[in-house]
């Protein structure tokens, strides 16, 4: 062995033994699973140890004729449709207005921030009682303006869903707020000086300089939250369970339910896999748009 | 200044504070309502501060459901997944940033192949594993699932590729062993990463509820978050009660959160300006 | 599998040497990283040896509710003072999630639980049908156990002619009320023979109040069995059914009674998340109707000092043209884990806590036992606090199961409770969500 293939080898081992501890637990716990979910879509199997049966597409069969599944991403994909652009231009919003050199920035910021950092079963305990149909102070404020009738939020079909999308922009809102801010600091003080000198006013220059500089961010945020929507869960769960009826059943609701309800790890997986579809093409279409935006920047 | 700022000044404070008034609101009217009669949070007419102040409900919970526990079980899953997760981290993110070994790019495709699937697409089958590992309702399988993650790993490796290779170079002809070149130089360096990299893990981590949910089963295992599950299904008309607890739940983070608040900012910067 | 659980032992081995020899600060996580690790480390030799070591067997056994209810914890602790080598724990999760629970949990293929409690004694046939029950007839069998104590519930029980699971508890449909409150109102006390159409029109007497001081006559709870029960009184339908039209009458009058402001509005306590415990307890009702395991939670609760109004208990109401003392009910059966580590052991629980020794620590603790002998009926009633005037809701007359243990009935139970909320919440008339319930209802059976 040469002094130049013992010093390869040494830095391999070097290399290894810095990689290893990381790697192994990624492997087992992640990489398996990960690869394994593949295999399961395709199976018939209750987790039992008794064996799985080898289905073939059965599994993707039987979710077009599951009304629930249909129903399920129905409702997520509404929940998106919303959800997305009400939490985008929330933050845009508060960003701009934040970047304006004001003072106490800082507690305004966390103000608009602490939602996220929240744990979700307390927040859902909180908005579950702020939104109670009949004693609900919400509900008490809006017949106190006037509304005679106001929604009975988790306890109707039709707005129930509302309320998920009220109470995700309200907690998700901070983080993307956060995003742009780093962003507007970007932004050169010379196109708005410029901007000025031209006779611009405020809207004029968030018009035509801030949010098209804001472009690549604004679309980062835009996959970010799309990808976020269709996983949502835990606050469906901990508000509304899915109901009433399975007016907020969401894609993860039923891979869950299938999962751990029904123990059809084969059909659950394939439900999952649905939902991984959904999420591999918004993060295509965010590779193809970073590369185009890096070339425009 | 001339009055058409004043006066845009004041409506932009204006704004502003009604906005952080009404995300605050919630967390207001659970304080407030963690003070009251369980009657009275929902009174007709609507009272917005407690007639009496109950801060006996702050005791009572701690006898109703084992709270502290519940405390010490997420306080131990939280710092040790979060140390895993950060050395496992910062060693894996030096060595694929910083040694030339082989197989090295085969490892790192093997990190961004699943770097795009998220948990809820790979659960099931990893209950299933973890299940035939006899990893269910123990800790251990909870770390052991959340310890390892490629977004950890992608986060440290960008900070690490920041730091500039005439610096190690310079350390190797000191002398400075590898392993020494990451402990005094590349770790402090990557200072900011790796306050990220703990308080998004710490945060995750105390907040989870899915995961405890799936995999806990034993009262004495349990997490604060699946306590206070638990709590509001059985004294579902004491909301007094359940506020009060939820306000217990939320001070770690509000505290850590307040101090760190730098670092989250820094982090979200980072991870969202480079994608 | 072993290789696996090896790779797990030194997966935590590498992590533990990780984090000491990263963080010499991390005093916390360094000393507990090892002993996480060591839970399953000890649990292993458990698996292999079995009972036959010196220390103490660990018997876990799944419960829910544990600490609102005494009937598990009476068992377990007498068991261990009859078996000191042996350790029960009580693996407890909330009723509403139990079920989901016990599945997560047998699915894993754990040993653990020993023991399950089936909360809904139609979940046993689907665990069955995984193999996830020990067969009990041979221990039956072994130890001459007589089966026709339980006045035919165990038969109920049996899967093509074996027993998996003994019945543990026997619960049916009363009605209690808050003397209290009827005295107030100078209104008699409920007869234990009356019709719903009786019932209805006296929780509408009483009922008084405005605002958060309103009474409410009655409260239903969001069960869709606080509607179903009463349609499958008389014995003539099923939960399990073609056509769910027999359950029209019912909803009217659940419906009606929700109206006009007689019983709480189920979207609020659905969306409150409301036990009726804190409701009756709280005084915002004078009756409501609830499975017997309601009367040890009041005599509980009355002796702590929760509440001190004089409740009484008596007869369900029942439909017209069938007699009184007809109700529903359900037996909560014990099964075996088919994978526990600890048979034998197990087998002596379930034996124990079935037995007519088991089933009079139950009755002391005024919970309700699968055997009803005369000495278990007079021990119910003579329990302290127990109404002197309650004896009649002790008799039963003809005891209908609320559904039948059908491998099918959970899936179809699922969908039907779903076009339940949304006919209780006024978002489906009552019959559109009865022909949604005929039509979902087939296709879950077809599944």
């Amino acid at each position: 062995m040469t002094s130049s293939q013992k010093k390869a080898l040494k830095t391999n081992l070097i290399g290894y033994s810095f990689v290893v501890p990381n790697f192994i637990g990624y492997f087992i716990f992640i990489f398996i699973p990960v690869c394994f979910s593949f295999v399961l879509s395709v199976m018939k199997w209750d987790g039992s140890d008794a064996p799985m049966q080898f289905v073939g597409l059965e599994n993707f069969a039987k979710l077009f004729r599951d009304s629930t599944f249909i129903i399920s991403l129905q409702n997520t994909v509404w929940y998106a449709v919303f959800t997305v652009p009400l939490t985008l231009v929330a933050a845009l919003l508060i960003a701009v207005l934040l970047n304006s050199k004001i003072k106490g920035m800082v507690a305004y910021r966390t103000a608009f921030f602490f939602p996220y950092v929240a744990s979700l079963v307390a927040v859902g305990a909180v908005w579950n009682m702020l939104f109670q149909p009949e004693f609900g102070p919400i509900n008490e404020f809006l017949k106190w303006i006037g509304i005679a009738n106001p929604p009975k939020w988790c306890a109707s079909t039709d707005w129930a869903m509302w309320v998920i999308i009220i109470v995700s922009v309200w907690k998700y809102m901070g983080y993307y707020m956060v995003v742009y801010l780093a962003a507007l600091q970007g932004i050169s003080g010379d196109l708005y000086e410029a901007a000025s000198i031209d006779g611009a006013t405020g809207i004029k220059k968030l018009w035509y300089i801030t949010i098209p500089m804001l472009t690549p961010t604004t679309f980062f945020v835009v996959i970010m939250l799309t990808i976020q929507c269709f996983k949502v869960f835990d606050l469906i769960y901990v508000m509304t369970g899915g109901g009433p009826g399975r007016a907020t059943n969401v894609l993860v609701n039923h891979i869950y339910n299938a999962a751990f309800v029904d123990f059809k790890f084969g059909y659950a997986s394939a439900s999952a896999l649905i939902l991984f579809a959904i999420v591999l093409v918004v993060t295509l279409i965010q590779m193809r748009g970073e590369r185009k935006f890096t070339d425009f920047v | 200044m001339s009055t058409k700022t004043v006066k845009s000044k004041v409506i932009v404070y204006a704004v502003l504070s009604v906005l952080a008034i009404g995300m605050i609101i919630p967390f207001f009217w659970m304080v407030l309502a963690s003070f009251k009669n369980s009657n009275e949070v929902f009174s007709i007419p609507m009272r917005i501060l407690p007639t009496v102040w109950h801060f006996d409900n702050y005791q009572t919970i701690w006898q109703k459901i084992p709270l502290l526990t519940f405390f010490k079980n997420t306080t131990k899953l939280t710092v040790i997944t979060t140390i895993i997760q950060v050395f496992t981290s910062c060693f894996a993110a030096y060595g694929f940033a910083k040694v030339r070994f082989k197989g090295r790019d085969l490892l790192f495709v093997i990190y961004v192949t699943t770097i795009a699937v998220p948990w809820q697409v790979y659960m099931v089958p990893q209950f299933a594993l973890m299940s035939k590992m006899h990893l269910t309702n123990s800790h251990l399988g909870l770390i052991l699932m959340q310890a390892f993650s490629a977004f950890g790993v992608f986060l440290m490796r960008q900070f690490m590729m920041g730091i500039p290779n005439e610096l190690l170079e310079a350390a190797r002809i000191d002398g400075l062993s590898e392993y020494g070149i990451f402990a005094r130089i590349a770790l402090p360096l990557a200072k900011p990463g790796i306050a990220t990299l703990i308080i998004f893990t710490f945060v995750n981590i105390w907040n989870d509820f899915m995961g405890p949910m799936i995999y806990l089963n034993s009262t004495e295992l349990k997490t604060i978050q699946l306590g206070i599950r638990m709590f509001i299904s059985q004294y579902g008309a004491d909301y007094a009660l359940i506020m009060a607890a939820s306000v217990c739940s939320l001070i770690p983070v509000l505290v850590i959160f307040i101090i760190c608040q730098k670092w989250f900012v820094e982090g979200i910067t980072a991870g969202g300006v480079k994608g | 599998m072993k290789k696996r659980q090896l790779t797990a032992l030194s997966m935590a081995a590498v992590m533990t040497a990780v984090s000491l020899a990263g963080c010499g600060g991390s005093e916390p996580a360094a000393t507990e990283a090892p002993a996480a690790g060591g839970n399953t480390a000890t649990e292993a030799p458990a698996a292999d040896g079995g009972a036959a070591s010196g220390e103490k067997v660990k018997l876990t056994v799944s419960v829910w509710d544990n600490s609102s209810s005494p009937q598990f914890q009476c068992i377990a602790d007498a068991f261990m003072e009859k078996n000191p080598d042996v350790d029960v724990e009580l693996l407890d999760t909330q009723a509403d999630e139990y079920n989901n629970k016990v599945t997560v949990m047998l699915a894993g293929g754990d040993t653990d639980p020993d023991v399950i409690m089936v909360k809904d004694a139609d979940t046993q046939a689907g665990m069955q049908q995984k193999n996830q029950l020990l067969d009990l007839t041979d221990y039956i069998a072994k130890d001459g156990i007589d089966l026709s104590l339980y006045n035919g519930a165990a038969e109920q029980l049996q899967i093509d002619g074996k027993q998996y699971t003994l019945p543990f508890r026997r619960d049916w449909y009363m009605l209690f009320y808050n003397k209290d409150l009827f005295d107030a109102a100078g209104v008699e006390y409920p007869s234990d023979d009356m019709t719903w159409d009786e019932f209805e029109a006296l929780a509408k007497q009483m009922t008084s109040g405005e605002g958060s001081a309103k009474v409410y006559g009655s409260h239903n709870h969001t069960w869709m069995a606080m509607v179903a029960n009463w349609a499958i009184q008389d014995g003539k339908n099923t939960l399990l059914a073609e056509d769910y039209s027999f359950l029209k009458p019912y909803y009217e009058q659940a419906l009606r009674m929700q109206d006009e402001g007689v019983v709480q509005s189920y979207a609020n306590l659905k969306t409150g998340s409301i036990h009726y415990i804190s409701v009756f307890e709280q005084q915002q009702c004078a009756m409501i109707p609830m499975g017997s395991w309601f009367v040890a939670t009041l005599l509980q609760d009355k002796k702590d000092g929760k509440f001190d109004f004089n409740w009484g208990v008596t007869k369900i109401p029942h439909p017209e043209g069938v007699a009184a003392g007809s109700t529903v009910g359900s037996v909560t059966p014990i099964a075996i884990n088919a994978k526990t580590d600890v048979p034998d052991v197990a087998w002596e629980f379930v034996k124990f806590a079935t037995s007519e020794e088991g089933a009079e620590i139950l009755a002391d603790n005024s919970v309700f036992p699968a055997i009803s002998s005369d000495a278990v009926i007079d021990k119910l009633a003579s329990i302290e606090g127990y109404p002197e005037d309650g004896k009649s809701a002790l008799e039963v007359k003809n005891f209908v199961f609320d559904r039948p243990l059908d491998a099918k009935m959970p899936s179809v139970r699922k969908v039907i409770e779903e076009e339940h909320d949304l006919i209780m919440i006024g978002e489906e008339d009552i019959d559109t969500g009865i022909a949604n319930m005929n039509q979902r209802a087939k296709e879950a059976m077809e599944e």
